[in-house]
């Protein structure tokens, strides 16, 4: 239960943050003109994050996987800042 | 979905809602009355008793401003009142405080908004518990844990909404009628909740959060763009060459009718914002309310020096950021839509109260012995807890009402007063409700609270007696319209001490709400 709030709780914060930001890197102009309505989306999904991390059967497994998106989500806003550097 | 997924969620939904219940309470009661914020303050400072400064022209407020603090001049703002017999203050920020003051505070400016305003003071409560910085936070916090709750309390009864939604079981079961009525206002209220957990969270948390995500996933470019998305106004040097400004007044005018040309019905302006005053680019932000639209807040840019538009953020003419972020605040207080959305809202938000309140009694509910005449220690202190917590705050409150009565009649210092009283009160009801038999402190701090709300009322309709038969403006219709709420909300007290007394004689005995039965 601890396990599954905490992976949640911590780990649903910067996935929705990388989610967001990949988000708008999508849109036209590094979607400058959607900054606001991804701010106020953030709540939500941080929100949906924490909560979806108890349908895991076990904290082990909500940990690695919302571990393994991060790594994911922060590997693809890595390459897309490399792909926009370019 | 499995019964151990949903047995998850019940614990994970009754444990948000413990912890942040009793501050959700303060925020419901307290926001459900700042929804008639305007009025409040109407109540304090009718049109025959008008606040100190009221009649000072906001020319002379902006001379008093940049003669006694020259460095404002490149940034600084005006709060307009909200009628005739309020005063317009200067807001500027003194190196990293924010700073208050009308014409004659300018000396002693204060750090805080409308210090001695009854209305600012109720919606501190509201949005910071009334504890400055760490207040908000807390807030903050709450609101994502009020989120949880309200997404898991959803999942759980998802399986059986569409059945139970309108049943409501009353009849010997006191559980199954408390759980009932707490779906029943959840659900149906729940578009409602969404829209606080959302905006509450964001607009408690919103500097911390922004320097987070700044740093975590916007590479540091997050203050850029965000300062971008909600400018209002061009950025523009200042020339160096001096220039007198157009007056206040005719800047609004000016700005008003930019404004009503985008094709909105009303633009009340609430706010200036001047950067490089007394320079020939000096550019004044004049922001307004506009009404039956959800970019509620529109802003219109001009020059300061010859009052030609620079830029116009109303209504239509709002970009996709500009519209997010006015109908942030206009959902958030409700004031899209005029009268009857400000009436729904302030129903809502009592409904929101008494969704908090029931959850605890929910919680003491499914842990009563029924079969003993003692109740477990957990559920004795959560009873006090509630009734001290949740009762102490609407007796607080309406002690700040009564303090900012007396204050005003025996010229004492609001601000003072009501802290006093309100902070007062609330600790006075949680040590009451420690001490005494659980029902007669639920009975008795019942009728205080009523007792308390129609005193003020009554008393203020008289001392204002003479006024009804005057002239009628605005203002008071307002002040009339606050104290007959005042008696309406304390009969509703009444009916709930009298209702309370009922059960602790007549109910069931095996219960924290009972009385011992007479030997």
């Amino acid at each position: 239960m601890i396990a599954r709030c905490l992976a949640g709780t911590l780990l649903g914060f910067p996935l929705a943050a990388v989610l967001l930001s990949l988000l708008l890197h999508a849109l036209p102009q590094g979607g400058d003109a959607y900054v606001i309505p991804a701010l106020i989306l953030f709540f939500p999904l941080w929100i949906a994050f924490m909560t979806g991390a108890y349908a895991f059967r076990s904290g082990t497994r909500a940990w690695l996987t919302l571990g393994s998106a991060n790594a994911v989500a922060f590997f693809a806003l890595w390459l897309t800042r490399q792909a926009a550097g370019l | 979905m499995k019964s151990a997924t949903i047995r998850t969620f019940q614990t994970v939904h009754t444990w948000t809602g413990l912890i942040a219940g009793f501050a959700l309470f303060v925020a419901f009661y307290a926001g459900a009355l700042t929804v008639f914020h305007d009025d409040i303050a109407a109540w304090q400072n009718p049109p025959w008793r008008s606040a100190q400064d009221a009649h000072v022209p906001i020319s002379s407020l902006i001379d008093h401003l940049i003669a006694q603090h020259p460095e404002t001049r490149d940034d600084f703002g005006i709060v307009l009142p909200s009628d005739d017999a309020h005063a317009a203050y200067a807001y500027w920020q003194d190196k990293d405080n924010a700073r208050f003051a009308t014409a004659s505070e300018m000396t002693a400016p204060s750090d805080v908004a409308g210090r001695g305003d009854l209305a600012d003071f109720v919606y501190a409560l509201h949005d910071s518990l009334g504890l400055p910085v760490v207040g908000l936070y807390v807030m903050g916090i709450v609101s994502v844990l009020y989120g949880l709750a309200l997404v898991s309390g959803l999942l759980i009864h998802l399986p059986q909404l569409a059945k139970d939604l309108f049943a409501m079981r009353v009849g010997h079961n006191m559980k199954r009628l408390w759980q009932d009525a707490h779906d029943a206002i959840g659900v149906l209220s729940l578009p409602f909740h969404f829209i606080f957990a959302a905006t509450g969270s964001i607009l408690c948390l919103f500097t911390l959060t922004l320097a987070a995500l700044n740093v975590i996933a916007f590479d540091g470019k997050l203050f850029g763009s965000f300062a971008q998305a909600i400018a209002t106004a061009p950025t523009v040097a200042a020339s160096g060459t001096p220039a007198v400004m157009l007056t206040p007044e005719q800047l609004i005018e000016r700005a008003s009718a930019a404004a009503l040309a985008t094709g909105v019905t009303s633009f009340e302006p609430d706010y200036l914002h001047y950067t490089h005053y007394g320079d020939r680019n000096a550019v004044v932000e004049v922001r307004g309310l506009s009404q039956h639209t959800l970019g509620t807040y529109g802003t219109v840019a001009l020059s300061g020096d010859d009052g030609r538009v620079l830029a116009t953020h109303v209504g239509a003419k709002l970009s996709i950021n500009g519209i997010s972020n006015s109908s942030l605040y206009a959902l958030h207080f409700g004031s899209y839509g005029g009268r009857t959305v400000r009436w729904l809202y302030f129903a809502l938000g009592l409904a929101g109260a008494f969704l908090f309140y029931s959850g605890n009694l929910l919680w003491i509910e499914s842990r009563r012995k029924r079969r003993h005449v003692d109740q477990p220690r957990s559920t004795r202190i959560m009873a006090r807890a509630t009734i001290g917590v949740c009762v102490g705050t609407c007796l607080g409150i309406s002690g700040a009402f009564a303090a900012t009565l007396a204050a005003t009649h025996l010229g004492l210092d609001a601000a003072i007063s009501q802290q006093f009283a309100c902070y007062g009160l609330f600790l006075a009801a949680c040590a009451y409700a420690c001490v005494r038999p659980i029902p007669r402190a639920a009975v008795e701090l019942l009728t205080a609270t009523a007792v308390l709300m129609i005193a003020v009322a009554i008393t203020d309709l008289f001392g204002n007696a003479a006024a009804w038969s005057r002239a009628w403006a605005p203002g008071t219709t307002s002040a009339l319209g606050v104290d007959l709420t005042g008696i309406a909300l304390g009969i509703v007290f009444a009916c709930l001490a009298r209702a309370a007394l009922r059960r602790a004689r007549h109910g069931d005995a095996h219960s924290v709400w009972a009385l011992p039965a007479p030997h």
